[in-house]
C-alpha cells in the first residue's frame, strides 16, 4: 500500500511541475521515490503541523495542486481547526494522507495512535477515504486527485493482505463486496479490518462489504445493502463513535430498519500497556477470535 | 484615495449602522492599511484579480473594517455593503474571510492567516512572479505558536517577498500585553528569526512609506518584518489607549461626538 503512495506521489510530481507534497518531517522512505524524482516539489516543512496546513493551503489558493501528509494523530487531529478554516471553508481540493491511523504505533503510546481521525473530519466538508489494501487506495487517490474538494485519506496497517484479486476493481463505490452468501448477516468493514472481516466471513459463511468511502458516500447504496439483511456487523480500526458503525447505525436509524446491528471498535479510549499491533488489536478486542466469540455470544453466527 | 480621516469615518459608520465592536482593533491598522493600497499594492492588478498581483492578508481579522473601508475607495465593496454591514444574508463579516473579494484569507482565527499568507509567498517564490505578500499580525496575535513556525517556515525558504507588519498596538483583548503574555522585545525576536526587521511608527505615513520602501526594494534573501507601533483606538481621543473599544459599541451620542472629531 506504501509503495502506491509512493508512487503515485512521484508519477505526479514528475509529470506536472505544478504538483506539491508536503510533510511536517514525517514518512521518511516514503518519499524517497519523489525526493529522487522531483526534489524540489517535496517540502519537508520541518515539525510545523499548523504551519503545513496553512502554507498548503496557501500553495492551493493560488493554483498548485498540494497532497499533505502526516501522522494521523497529527494530521488532521493536531490541525483539525486548520483544516477546517483554511482548507475546508476555502473549498481547496488538496489531499490530506493521514499516515499511522488505528492502533499501528502501538508501541509508543497513546500520542502516537488515532482512532479518532474520521469521527472529527466527518463534521466538515471533506471527502474521506478509508481503503482496505493497495488496490482501494490506488482508486482513492487517483479520485481524490480530479475531485476538486478536499479529501482525507485514511491511511491504517498496510501489510494485511489485500481484499481484492488484481484488476477485479476499477471504480471505488460506497460498499465494494468481497464476499457473498445467502446467510442474512453481513459485515460491513473499512481499512484495515476489512482483511479481519474476510477471516470470519470465509469462516462463518458471512456477505462482506468494503466501505473505503466514509463521507460523501452513495446512501441509496448503502440502504439497499444494508436492506438486504436482518443483522449488520460493523467492524473498524476506529472508536465506535462517530465512524462506520455510527454511519450505518444513522441510516438505520433515520430509515426506520428493523435490521439489527453490532458495532466492533475501539471502545476503550486508550490502549492500556505497550505491546505488539496484534496485543493492541486483542486489547480492542478487534482480532478475528474475538469478534467471533462476541458473534456467537449474541447467536449471530 | 482618502486621507485616514475619512477612512476612520467610513470605520464609525460602518461600526455604528452594524453595531461591530473591535473599533479600535481597525483605527490602530488604518494607517498602515491605507499606505498599502496607495503605494504599495498594484490596485489594477488586485481589482482584477491577476495571478501576479500583490497580496494584502489580514491575519489580524479584527481589525477588517479597515481594509473595508479601502476595499470601498477602490470599488471592490459598494457602498450598500457598507451601510447594510451585518444585515441578514449581507457578504461582509465582523472578522476578515476568504470568501470577500479582496480579503485573501480568513483572519479570524488568530494565527492562521500568516501561516496561509505564507503559503502565498512560497507558492510566489517558487514561480519566481514579482508578487509582495504583506500580512498583518497583531502583537497579542504572535502569542500564537502557529505564527512563529510560519516565520521559521518563512526565514527557511528566504522569503523575501514576505512582509510581516506587525500591529503593535500593545493591547491584546483582555489586557495590556506586557501584563498579559509579554513578548518583546519583538524587534530582537524578528532578528533572530532571521527577519529584515524595522520599526516605524505605525500612524505616521512618511515613516511608514520609507520603512516599507526600503523593506520592499531589499535584494537580501530575508523575509522582512515592519514593527509598527500604533495606538489601540487611534483618531478618536476619548477611545485612544483604551481597551475597552475593543469590546464597545457605539451609542448615538458617542458615534456623533467621534464623528465631529473626525470631521475638525
Amino acid at each position: 500500500m506504501r509503495e502506491v503512495i509512493s508512487n503515485f506521489l512521484a508519477e505526479k510530481a514528475s509529470k506536472d511541475k505544478n504538483f506539491y507534497v508536503f510533510s511536517g518531517d514525517h514518512g521518511y522512505a516514503l518519499f524517497d521515490e519523489i525526493r529522487n524524482k522531483a526534489p524540489n516539489q517535496f517540502l519537508n516543512t520541518g515539525v510545523t503541523e499548523q504551519a503545513m496546513i496553512g502554507a498548503a493551503a496557501g500553495m492551493a489558493k493560488t493554483g498548485k495542486k498540494v497532497v499533505v501528509y502526516g501522522l494521523a494523530c497529527f494530521v488532521p487531529m493536531r490541525v483539525l481547526e486548520f483544516i477546517k478554516m483554511n482548507i475546508c471553508y476555502d473549498k481547496l481540493p488538496i489531499i490530506i494522507l493521514g499516515d499511522g491511523a488505528g492502533t499501528i504505533y502501538t508501541t509508543l503510546g497513546a500520542s502516537h495512535q488515532c482512532g479518532e481521525d474520521v469521527a472529527c473530519l466527518r463534521t466538515l466538508p471533506i471527502k474521506i477515504y478509508s481503503p482496505a489494501d493497495k488496490f482501494e487506495m490506488k482508486l482513492s487517490l487517483e479520485e481524490a486527485a480530479v475531485l476538486g474538494i478536499p479529501s482525507y485519506i485514511r491511511v491504517g496497517k498496510c501489510d494485511k493482505p489485500a481484499v481484492h484479486q488484481e484488476n477485479s476493481i476499477t471504480k471505488l463505490s460506497t460498499n465494494l463486496p468481497i464476499l457473498a452468501s445467502n446467510n442474512k448477516t453481513a459485515i460491513f468493514a473499512t481499512g484495515s479490518m476489512v482483511s479481519t472481516g474476510r477471516e470470519i466471513a470465509t469462516k462463518h459463511d458471512l456477505t462482506l462489504f468494503s466501505c473505503p468511502v466514509l463521507s460523501y458516500y452513495d446512501r441509496t447504496e448503502f440502504l439497499e445493502n444494508i436492506r438486504k439483511f436482518s443483522n449488520v456487523i460493523t467492524i473498524e480500526e476506529h472508536s465506535i463513535n462517530g465512524g462506520l458503525g455510527s454511519i450505518v447505525s444513522d441510516l438505520i436509524a433515520e430509515e426506520g430498519l428493523n435490521t439489527k446491528l453490532t458495532k466492533f471498535g475501539i471502545r476503550d479510549y486508550f490502549t492500556k500497556g505497550c505491546g505488539s499491533y496484534e496485543y493492541a488489536i486483542k486489547y480492542h478486542k478487534l482480532d478475528s477470535e474475538s469478534i467471533v466469540d462476541s458473534l456467537k455470544d449474541k447467536g449471530l453466527i | 484615495m482618502s486621507n485616514p480621516s475619512q477612512l476612520r469615518s467610513t470605520i464609525l459608520k460602518m461600526a455604528y449602522n452594524a453595531q461591530s465592536v473591535h473599533i479600535g482593533c481597525a483605527f490602530s491598522i488604518v494607517e498602515i492599511v491605507h499606505t498599502l493600497y496607495s503605494n504599495f499594492i498594484n490596485i489594477e492588478k488586485l481589482k482584477k484579480f491577476t495571478s501576479d498581483r500583490d497580496y494584502l492578508c489580514l491575519s489580524k481579522g479584527h481589525g477588517v473594517m479597515a481594509v473595508y473601508a479601502n476595499l470601498f475607495e477602490i470599488g471592490l465593496i459598494k457602498e450598500d455593503e457598507i451601510e447594510n454591514y451585518f444585515s441578514d444574508g449581507s457578504n461582509l463579516t465582523g472578522l476578515a474571510d476568504c470568501h470577500v473579494p479582496g480579503i485573501e484569507v480568513s483572519g479570524g482565527s488568530l494565527g492562521q492567516g500568516i501561516t496561509v499568507a505564507t503559503g502565498i509567498a512560497l507558492s510566489k517564490n517558487l514561480d519566481k512572479c514579482d508578487s509582495k505578500v504583506f500580512c498583518i499580525v497583531g502583537d497579542g496575535e504572535l502569542n500564537e505558536g502557529s505564527a512563529w513556525e510560519s516565520i521559521m517556515i518563512a526565514a527557511h525558504r528566504k522569503l523575501n517577498n514576505f512582509i510581516l507588519i506587525v500591529d503593535a498596538n500593545s493591547y491584546q483583548a483582555m489586557g495590556k500585553c506586557e501584563s498579559v503574555l509579554c513578548m518583546e522585545s519583538f524587534k530582537a525576536k524578528f532578528e533572530a528569526f532571521n527577519f529584515e526587521t524595522l520599526e516605524c511608527n505605525g500612524h505616521n505615513l512618511d515613516d511608514l512609506n520609507s520603512s516599507l520602501s526600503i523593506l520592499t526594494k531589499s535584494k537580501n534573501q530575508k523575509p522582512k518584518a515592519l514593527i509598527a507601533r500604533t495606538i489601540k483606538g487611534k483618531g478618536v481621543s476619548f477611545m485612544e489607549d483604551d481597551n475597552i473599544w475593543h469590546y464597545t459599541r457605539l451609542n448615538e451620542d458617542t458615534y456623533q461626538k467621534a464623528t465631529s472629531e473626525l470631521a475638525k
